[in-house]
């Protein structure tokens, strides 16, 4: 029995991946494998890794020839194991992404644990396809419908991942085995095999038109995507040709000509660009001060709308300590602890936590018209409406009755947090549950401490805070505002609104103008529109429709007739982009064009194959024939006082 | 196999029990120096019995390392100087140690392998501090097999509150301020003259006599008791108060056979019924001992309402409640805890179990009429242990 484990030598932190060292690793065993007299081998991982895929840091540098030679070095040495003349066992002990599939996929059959929490074939996510075997034997496995699930869907819907009982439900793995024997049984099964012979090898048969399923995907990818990322599409042509009768080799070859073509593509390194930034940079964000944090026991919010109740139910849910609000309406104070309490049962709901810890959290929270309960309060966030004189008010109120080292901190989404009094902003993300990001707003007052309070709570929502400076509408406001502009004015200047819409959703952004306008709300929008104009008269002209949808007037305000080409209102939006980030960034709202970037992706959900924005700006010579130089080479050091 | 002989619990004692950590008075005395003294006072105080006739030693801690790490029970023997040919061991059920002591004792007695055993508990909580040098297995969190909240006593507590809204911090207040009442009336009346014996201890103020609870807060009010804070959950209901404070003690207690007690004239005063061990949520751990009470009644084939005492182990005062609630036992009923808890004389954790029988014995000597008793803990990692025991009235 041959027992090989995927090891880098490392910890569990550090998952292993299939590196340039790894494949001459398992080059070099191969030859012992194929002489040696094995009666069956069990391929694992170290522990609660198995394999987490391709070593991406591998790929920034790719040529189209370098691409093609890595899939075939794979698809070579990954196909000598499923040649082996012994039946061939991967043990799926833990984690096993890309790579980490497909090589399991080339032996006879799997075990997986039930400890497993990610099986995934996430390469579609990173603008490339599995290509190492993945596209052409998952569906030969598992059946074409499972296959474009998990190799196209999965990925484009924020990465999912199946855990191990799912994966060997939908017919990955041949057994589903407990951690605790896991591999001793593992071995044992190997043992079964080699002594009775396989029963694995019947391939899966569809009952479904294949030509069905792949329109099908496409329907969806085009609803979603329209167009503007190629990775998908061409996994499913590679799943397509798969279940139409290719061999493997030549299933290898479309392989290696995909990631040909796609490793050096625009999107597969704009997504690389967009993984590094939430995953690795995200690690050692810049920004993040050094000081120690406060302890926070006791948070306090101003305001008992919608935003404030959302961001009480996250403050209980990820902090578990009392939180005081103070609304001068009694009602609204009702209806947020209403809303408190329903989403603190979604979450007994979702199996989070039973119905006693529920009841324990929304006994944190404490209503009131004044401010009395705020005396011990170790952070207060204000989230009253956007009405500077009425947040100036609050502060000051707040200061009578809050302790000396207590923070004030503001929620305001374009407002200056120096002018309002506060201390320090944390901007949320509507839906707050969803978005992950906070842009955390010093000021010139703001002092470390302060900053690093704020940075830690932020993480503890598990939110992740980009470090901005106190200027109207911060960042992804800003941004998405010239956006909006541009589309309006379209409408003004006589397109249609699902032009307008069409024009920008070919970019492949989550959502159509139109609909993330109403999803902000009119009111917050001219408001945030109001405060840019007054700062920036230029480049933020008042938009009179903009004025009557706030209104709640569903009334254009028609101009000259001048509608544009839908080429035209895409042009004139990302020049508009363009032009505002190049702003805030000689402005220093924030260090670098990445910050613009991981705002963008985290607070707007703008797709990982723009890269946020600047990398497509800077991809397509946008900013190049604007500017005369990359966006990735504006900007003006960290944001300070 | 013969028929199963009776066991009978003869005399306990213990040392006073200590503030864990730098300054508590147990800090510069060693773990197993606490355990020697327990010993030899035992035997001071039943000189019928020589002390080669003792066929077993067994003593329990939680952390089997540092001065409780050499196989406790033989370690002990021999320190106390007890003959080379006395052997001991050593065994760990966390809270339950003592009381496994006593089972594992008695197992030997009822088996016919011996005839006299010392049972007993040691835990030094300031030199070992809970969950330290403890390994935990990643699996815990890697499977989630384990809530995360259940290797935090303190948070298990909470949970409790949690799953028993019924259980106020209010009440739990009111019940640690009897257990304190009761506690220093205790003081007075002559249990723990009987079951504390004073040990001379090297202090950093140099030589000291430990003789009373450092733990004892008989002033205490309700008042106070609500002003302390939460340390295992802001907003929380557990506090320094209402819990039992981490406590370094030493226990053991003396049982015999019936042949043990007539050849060395000891004076045999409970009889062991039954006993059980049970487990439940590890995050739950303090409901252990409702399992277990049931467990040990159904051994004995009795209903609650048959026994007449009951010495519960106080590590939070919402576990005894909770115990209460599951038995419609009412939490001041006057058969529970007549001499207070471990909320006021603390709760070296493997110590604890013959501390409870020592009282118990003890409040059976003041109850004559009293048949049955019971003495239950929760323990870690979601277990719980009860012991029923009959009263042997003087004379019987």
């Amino acid at each position: 029995m041959a027992l090989v484990t995927i090891d880098n030598g490392e910890d569990h932190t550090k998952p292993t991946f299939f590196g340039r060292a790894a494949m001459e690793s398992l080059e070099r065993l191969l030859p012992q494998l194929e002489e040696g007299d094995w009666v069956a081998l069990v391929l694992t991982g170290k522990p609660f890794v198995f394999a987490a895929g391709a070593d991406i840091t591998e790929f920034p540098e790719a040529t189209r020839e370098l691409a093609i030679a890595g899939s075939r070095a794979g698809h070579e040495l990954f196909g000598r194991i499923r040649e082996l003349p012994f039946p061939t066992v991967a043990a799926i002990n833990g984690a096993c992404l890309g790579g980490g599939v497909e090589i399991a996929l080339h032996c006879d059959a799997r075990t997986i644990s039930t400890a497993v929490r990610h099986f995934a074939c996430p390469e579609c996510f990173l603008g490339i396809v599995p290509a190492w075997g993945g596209t052409q034997l998952v569906p030969r496995l598992v059946g074409i419908e499972t296959a474009v699930k998990f190799v196209v869907a999965n990925p484009m819907r924020q990465n999912r991942v199946l855990t191990g009982p799912a994966a060997h439900e939908l017919g990955f793995a041949d057994r589903l085995l407990e951690p605790a024997e896991f591999l001793d049984e593992s071995i044992a099964f190997a043992l079964e095999l080699a002594t009775n012979g396989d029963s694995h090898s019947d391939s899966h048969s569809d009952s479904h038109s294949a030509a069905e399923v792949i329109r099908k995907a496409r329907g969806r990818l085009d609803d979603q995507l329209h167009g503007a990322a190629p990775a998908p599409y061409k996994a499913l042509e590679l799943i397509e040709g798969a279940c139409s009768g290719w061999t493997l080799e030549e299933g290898y070859r479309a392989e290696e000509e995909a990631v040909g073509e796609l490793l050096p593509g625009r999107q597969a390194k704009a997504s690389l660009y967009a993984f590094e930034l939430v995953d690795r940079r995200a690690r050692r964000p810049p920004g993040r001060p050094d000081a120690e944090p406060r302890p926070v026991k006791k948070i306090g919010i101003v305001g008992a709308g919608l935003m404030a109740a959302q961001l009480a139910a996250l403050f209980l849910r990820r902090l578990e300590v009392p939180v005081a609000m103070r609304d001068i309406s009694e009602a609204a104070l009702v209806s947020a602890r209403e809303r408190i309490e329903s989403e603190l049962q979604e979450q007994v709901a979702k199996g989070r936590y039973d119905d006693g810890k529920a009841r324990f959290l929304a006994s944190l929270v404490s209503t009131s018209t004044g401010y009395e309960q705020f005396a011990d309060c170790d952070l207060v966030l204000e989230a009253v409406f956007e009405e500077p004189e009425l947040k100036r008010q609050v502060f000051a109120e707040l200061r009578e009755h809050v302790k000396a080292e207590c923070i004030l901190a503001t929620n305001t989404s374009s407002l200056s947090v120096t002018d309002m009094g506060a201390d320090v902003g944390i901007h949320f993300f509507n839906p707050v549950a969803v978005l992950p990001l906070v842009e955390l707003v010093r000021t010139p007052t703001t002092d470390e401490v302060t900053l690093a309070t704020a940075w830690a709570v932020a993480e503890q929502l598990r939110k992740r805070p980009v470090l901005v400076r106190d200027a109207p509408a911060f960042v992804v406001n800003r941004v998405l505002t010239r956006l909006m502009a541009v589309v309006l004015d379209a409408v003004e200047h006589g397109n249609t609104a699902d032009e307008a819409d069409e024009a920008i959703l070919r970019l492949g952004l989550p959502m159509a103008p139109s609909v993330l306008l109403q999803m902000v709300g009119p009111r917050v929008a001219n408001h945030v529109l109001e405060t840019l104009h007054e700062a920036y008269p230029d480049r933020f002209p008042l938009l009179q429709t903009l004025a009557n949808y706030a209104e709640g007037k569903d009334e254009i305000a028609l101009r000259e007739h001048e509608p544009k080409t839908q080429d035209e209102i895409l042009q004139a939006a990302l020049q508009a982009v363009a032009d505002e980030i190049r702003h805030l960034l000689e402005e220093g709202v924030v260090a670098e064009a990445k910050d613009v970037d991981t705002a963008l992706l985290l607070g707007a959900a703008w797709p990982f194959w723009l890269g946020g924005i600047t990398k497509y700006l800077d991809q397509t010579g946008v900013s190049e024939k604007m500017f005369g130089r990359p966006l990735a080479e504006v900007g003006s050091g960290a944001p300070t006082a | 196999m013969g028929e199963l002989r009776e066991v009978y619990y003869v005399d306990g004692v213990r040392t006073a029990f200590g503030r864990a950590g730098a300054k508590g008075m147990f800090w510069r005395t060693r773990a197993d120096d606490m355990g020697v003294k327990v010993v030899r006072e035992l035997l001071r105080r039943n000189p019928g019995l020589p002390p080669e006739r003792i066929d077993e030693v067994v003593m329990a801690a939680t952390a089997q390392v540092g001065d409780q790490g050499l196989t406790l029970g033989r370690d002990v023997a021999l320190l106390a100087g007890l003959p080379q040919s006395v052997p001991g061991f050593a065994v760990d059920r966390m809270c339950a140690g003592a009381l496994t002591a006593v089972t594992a004792g008695a197992g030997e007695i009822a088996m016919g392998s011996a005839e006299v055993v010392l049972a007993g508990g040691i835990e030094h909580m300031g030199h070992h501090p809970m969950g330290e040098d403890v390994d935990f297995n990643p699996r815990f969190v890697a499977e989630r097999l384990v809530d995360p909240s259940a290797v935090t006593m303190g948070a298990t507590a909470e949970n409790l509150h949690d799953r028993l809204p019924q259980l106020t911090k209010d009440d739990a207040d009111a019940y640690a301020m009897r257990s304190q009442q009761k506690a220093a009336a205790a003081w007075e009346n002559g249990v723990m003259r009987e079951t504390v014996v004073p040990m001379s201890v090297f202090t950093d103020d140099g030589w000291r006599v430990a003789a009373r609870d450092e733990f004892l807060r008989p002033d205490t009010s309700l008042e106070d008791l609500a002003e302390l804070p939460t340390p295992f959950r802001p907003g929380g209901r557990v506090t320094a108060g209402n819990s039992a404070g981490l406590t370094d003690g030493a226990t053991v207690c003396l049982l015999a056979s019936e042949r043990g007690v007539s050849e060395h004239d000891l004076v045999p005063r409970m009889r062991l019924v039954s006993y059980g061990f049970a487990g439940v949520e590890p995050e739950l751990m303090g409901l252990g001992p409702v399992p277990a009470t049931q467990k040990a009644l159904d051994l004995a084939g009795l209903s609650l309402d048959e026994v007449d005492l009951f010495e519960l182990n106080e590590p939070f005062a919402v576990q005894v409640l909770s115990w209460c609630d599951a038995f419609g036992v009412d939490p001041e009923d006057g058969r529970l805890n007549p001499y207070g808890g471990a909320i006021a004389c603390g709760h070296p954790l493997a110590a604890t179990g013959v501390r409870l029988l020592a009282q118990l014995a003890y409040g059976f000597r003041e109850r004559p009429r009293a048949r049955y008793g019971m003495a239950a803990l929760c323990v870690g990692l979601g277990m719980g242990a009860a012991l029923i025991w009959e009263n042997v009235p003087a004379g019987h």
